[in-house]
């Protein structure tokens, strides 16, 4: 398969910060770096899922606005996520980039992302937020926000599952 | 390399059967419910401990106390879960480091969980009021908990790296 975007895939292949990624024994290398991927996600996605199924009347008596506390918490999530995501991708550029879960994915992130922000600046805020489990609008955004984290958490693992190329020129072998 | 006993226990069981015939797509799916078991249990647990370590004080431990049945919940379904993995590849489990390293993590957890409703500790912290400080004992349990569980999380997410070489 040649691709107009070749010559990009091989250029971030060839780097000595892929390279390492990929091919160093060091447990630092890809093994850790996906699993600060997986610890980001458990408290971007867990944290911003509490404050949606509060949203939603669980827990009813615990203050939603002390909630917004937790915000700095998923942030920090989302940073180690992105960082690390990165890496992951510059390790796998072809693997990620010829597989459309992976464009499913980053769609994804933007509307979670999008969510947390809108939720934090619109649910968590203002005089009467104890009662938003009464406010559809807030409703509405908590239901999306849960629904994109199951689909998110789906499409991430998928890509262990549905690429067609590992490197450029080198298929996987199902 | 010879087979254990267990080993070959586990291997003649209709669930090793079933997970084999059907791991291609059964795997995955498994895979992804157990990501979803371990979000649930940290932003549930996770959630519970930060609080009792003095993030988000506003909150009143015993309403975010709440969240702990949904926790256990998750913690039950992903153990399930894993029982289904390690009687897919028994090898792969056993002989493996990283696993080995989980199952201790959730031991010292099992024993955190009895320190914590055993001794009194839960009791304290119900009566906390919004914006109180928790006492030195309940950060001790509540930190060791938060660590414990992102270990069991790194463990997990590491197993794959640790696989024995080996294939029965």
């Amino acid at each position: 398969m040649d691709s107009f975007f070749d010559p990009f895939f091989a250029f971030i292949e060839n780097s000595e910060l892929s390279e390492w990624i990929r091919g160093s024994e060091s447990i630092f290398a890809f093994p850790t770096i996906i699993t600060l991927h997986a610890i980001g996600m458990a408290f971007l996605a867990g944290g911003s899922a509490a404050i949606d199924l509060r949203i939603l009347g669980l827990a009813r008596g615990m203050s939603l606005a002390a909630m917004g506390r937790f915000l700095p918490v998923l942030w920090l999530g989302f940073a180690i996520n992105a960082v690390s995501g990165t890496l992951l991708l510059i390790a796998y550029p072809t693997k990620a980039f010829t597989n459309p879960v992976f464009y499913l994915k980053l769609g994804l992130i933007a509307l979670g992302v999008g969510l947390v922000y809108r939720i934090g600046t619109t649910v968590l805020r203002g005089p009467d937020v104890e009662l938003k489990h009464k406010d559809k609008h807030a409703r509405t955004l908590a239901l999306a926000s849960l629904a994109v984290w199951v689909a998110l958490i789906t499409t991430g693992r998928l890509l262990g599952y549905t690429h067609t190329w590992i490197l450029l020129g080198v298929k996987a072998n199902f | 390399m010879e087979i254990a006993p267990w080993e070959v226990f586990v291997r003649s069981t209709a669930l090793h059967g079933f997970v084999y015939r059907y791991e291609p797509w059964l795997w995955p799916i498994l895979q992804t419910l157990h990501y979803f078991g371990a979000t649930i249990l940290i932003g549930t647990i996770g959630l519970f401990d930060l609080r009792a370590l003095g993030v988000a004080k506003g909150i009143v431990p015993a309403t975010i106390h709440r969240l702990i049945p949904l926790g256990i919940a998750a913690y039950v379904c992903n153990g399930l879960l894993g029982i289904v993995f390690f009687f897919g590849h028994p090898d792969q489990y056993f002989y493996n480091d990283a696993f080995r390293l989980k199952l201790l993590l959730m031991a010292v957890a099992g024993i955190n969980v009895a320190a914590f409703y055993g001794t009194g500790a839960f009791a304290e912290v119900k009566k906390l009021p919004a914006g109180a400080d928790a006492s030195l004992r309940i950060k001790i349990i509540t930190g060791i908990s938060l660590l414990v569980w992102v270990g069991v999380l790194c463990c997990g997410r590491m197993i794959t790296f640790f696989r024995p070489p080996f294939f029965h």
